[in-house]
């Protein structure tokens, strides 16, 4: 019974950050599946939404404001929108110009584009760790008789719900809406996508928004969980959900839930039954592993050569 | 006719090079190398605030030997590939006295570099015994090792009786140190150590390793490292219920660890330098700091206010700027400093410096724990 509880412990404890890791992985695989290319400066926007929220919490609470879901709907959309327009620059500013070109030149401006944004963030926000207040606190505690406790934060159910109703709404927006379909069609054939009159531009622009938006809810989410934020928060965040989109199969959106839900797990599982020195060491030997056995990931499509 | 030109242009430029020199020589430079920015500036903070007020009172007093000291600060981030840029850096300066670096892992690779080009360092921080297990001649420090710390913090745990101590570090030069040494001290007096862990420094999630900390029912736990991630470490097992008391280094004790555990850091102990700005003889000091508003009581400002004038006494002392001979006079003198009375070993270690256990709380207060 002990272990069991353990074990379920470890579980959602993998399951909470691993469906963060899922939010931000979205971002990575959607501009994939598009335009073909990897946004590294994806982690930095996660980044800057948490800042973002973080600013509008403090500013809300200084105004006297107390009534918490307000907060934190005001904070998430202030986020999101700081946020998304982010995005909408990257890809103007880091994408549109060199798009059809070699492929490591978009790759080299994202990576200049993620640089600037941490320095910015550096110089705008200063290099030390800020403190996120604890705005959710308390749970729900499941003990047996021993001395272990388990418990479910109720921080961590606003993490898998939000998670999840997000999901919902990206996965019935792009089967069902007239934008969504356009997506699915530039990711297909852009050439062709655009002979048909889809304006090819918006959706790209429209797929960068997305990503960022869902990357600055996992910004607001996993800095309350976590409790602070610093300008190196979103490298290591980015390289995971990276890692995620690719375990997954990138260009895939299940994939990537599914990706960032077993990331997440392995590292917890990891750090609970072997060490946490070694959580790293598994999450990215996972991938080795899956690039070595299955190079298009658990649920991409292998890629066919077009003649 | 080329020849005699040659030799004109030559004359010209040495004796251009001599004035230079003659010129540097009225000041004396002094380095200060530490983080400015990065995750532990707020140390960095303490250590240019101390060494400047040091100068400044030098100079007021009419400097040394005549001359007046000049600060040339350079920013390390804590990180040794930039310590090691700031040593080149310091080199082409030509600064032949060093304050610094803060942080241990930065000091060991930037001393190679002052051993080799025969410049004086004194850290009035890094306290990981390697940097003077060397046999350096020039490599100095002001504050203990982690050698004296690790033993403190292991018997002020031993002396609650616990059952079960867990020990956890983030894998540095610094943190694994004093872990180590925890450990070993607490082996000694055969107390069960559940859990020896490291962590990734830079990590949020700890969610995983509250878990096991909870499942191996720890009475204390010991973290060495930094504040930013025990921060996170307490608000985390707060969060969780963890009912354990926490203990770490001098590197958790600074109030940027309440902006991030908040609630969760009342009760945290922790090993630092005496309070040497409540000392009575000190008090002026304390004064010249207030006016400037400044706070002398983080645990590196004295520390690297008695570098700066331990340097100043030594280059008094061996009457010669030839960083050598001040560090043969630092170790055959003592010298009187607001950190106490100051003797060096052959290895370049205070013969005497005691940390003091303190309990830290949520509004940033520290009360000695005796």
């Amino acid at each position: 019974m002990q272990d069991l509880l353990y074990f379920s412990q470890q579980l959602i404890n993998g399951l909470t950050i691993g469906s963060a890791y899922a939010l931000i992985a979205i971002g990575y695989t959607m501009v994939y599946g598009i335009i073909g290319m990897i946004n590294f400066a994806h982690g930095e926007i996660y980044m800057i939404g948490a800042y973002t929220a973080l600013i509008a919490i403090t500013g809300l609470t200084a105004l006297g404001l107390a009534w918490l879901p307000l907060i934190l709907i005001v904070a998430l959309l202030c986020a999101m929108i700081v946020s998304s327009s982010m995005g909408w620059a990257v890809e103007r500013v880091a994408y549109r110009p060199v798009r059809g070109r070699h492929r490591l030149i978009p790759l080299i401006s994202a990576i200049g584009m993620s640089i600037f944004l941490q320095n910015y963030v550096h110089l705008a926000q200063g290099s030390r760790n800020v403190g996120f207040p604890a705005l959710i606190e308390g749970g729900f505690n499941f003990s047996a008789d021993g001395a272990f406790e388990m418990s479910l934060s109720y921080m961590q159910i606003t993490i898998f719900v939000t998670t999840l109703i997000c999901m919902t709404a990206l996965s019935l927006f792009i089967s069902r809406s007239r934008t969504g379909r356009a997506c699915r069609a530039v990711s297909q054939d852009l050439g062709m996508a655009s002979l048909l009159g889809i304006d090819t531009n918006r959706i790209i622009s429209a797929t960068f928004i997305i990503g960022a938006a869902l990357a600055a809810v996992a910004g607001l989410l996993l800095g309350m969980y976590y409790g602070s934020v610093d300008p190196l928060f979103g490298f290591i965040a980015g390289l995971k959900a990276f890692t995620a989109a690719v375990l997954g199969g990138i260009g895939s959106i299940p994939g990537a839930m599914l990706g960032g839900l077993i990331l997440g797990v392995s590292e917890s599982m990891t750090s609970g039954y072997l060490s946490g020195e070694y959580k790293d060491v598994v999450s990215f030997g996972l991938l080795i592993l899956i690039l070595l056995f299955k190079p298009t990931g658990l649920l991409g499509k292998p890629e066919v050569e077009k003649i | 006719m080329t020849t005699s030109l040659k030799k004109l242009v030559t004359a010209v430029s040495a004796s251009v090079a001599l004035m230079g020199a003659g010129h540097a020589a009225a000041e004396i430079q002094i380095g200060i190398a530490g983080p400015m920015t990065g995750p532990v500036a707020q140390y960095g903070d303490m250590q240019f605030s101390g060494a400047r007020m040091a100068i400044e009172q030098i100079n007021a007093a009419g400097g040394v030997m005549g001359e007046q000291l000049v600060a040339v600060e350079y920013d390390d981030v804590c990180d040794p590939k930039q310590a090691v840029t700031v040593a080149n850096r310091l080199v082409n300066d030509g600064v032949q006295y060093v304050i610094g670096h803060l942080c241990s892992s930065s000091t060991q690779p930037a001393s190679d570099i002052y051993e080799d080009e025969g410049i004086l360092m004194v850290t009035p921080a890094s306290t990981s015994p390697e940097i003077t297990e060397r046999g350096y001649e020039l490599v100095f420090r002001t504050i203990g090792l982690d050698s004296m710390q690790g033993p403190v913090a292991g018997n002020y745990i031993a002396s609650q009786n616990p059952e079960r101590v867990a020990i956890v570090h983030d894998k540095q030069q610094y943190g694994e140190g004093i872990a180590t040494a925890v450990r070993d001290t607490l082996k000694d007096k055969g107390i069960e150590i559940a859990m020896f862990e490291g962590i990734t420094a830079g990590d949020k999630d700890f969610s995983s390793l509250v878990t096991k900390l909870k499942q191996a029912d720890v009475d204390y736990v010991y973290y060495g490292g930094y504040h930013p991630e025990l921060g996170l470490i307490l608000r985390q097992a707060r969060q969780a219920d963890l009912d354990a008391k926490f203990m770490g280094p001098e590197g958790v004790g600074n109030k940027d660890i309440n902006t991030i555990a908040g609630e969760a850091a009342e009760g945290l102990f922790v090993t630092l330098p005496p309070s040497f700005d409540t000392k009575a003889e000190n008090q002026e000091l304390v004064k010249a700091f207030e006016a400037k508003g400044e706070d002398p009581s983080g645990p590196f400002v004295l520390t690297s206010y008695a570098a700066v004038q331990l340097v100043a006494d030594g280059i008094e002392a061996a009457n010669s700027k030839d960083p050598f001979d001040v560090a043969e006079a630092l170790r055959s003198g003592s010298f009187e400093t607001p950190i106490g009375t100051v003797q060096y070993d052959k290895a370049g270690d205070m013969k005497s410096f005691e940390f003091v256990v303190y309990e830290w709380h949520s509004d940033g207060s520290k009360t000695p724990v005796n």
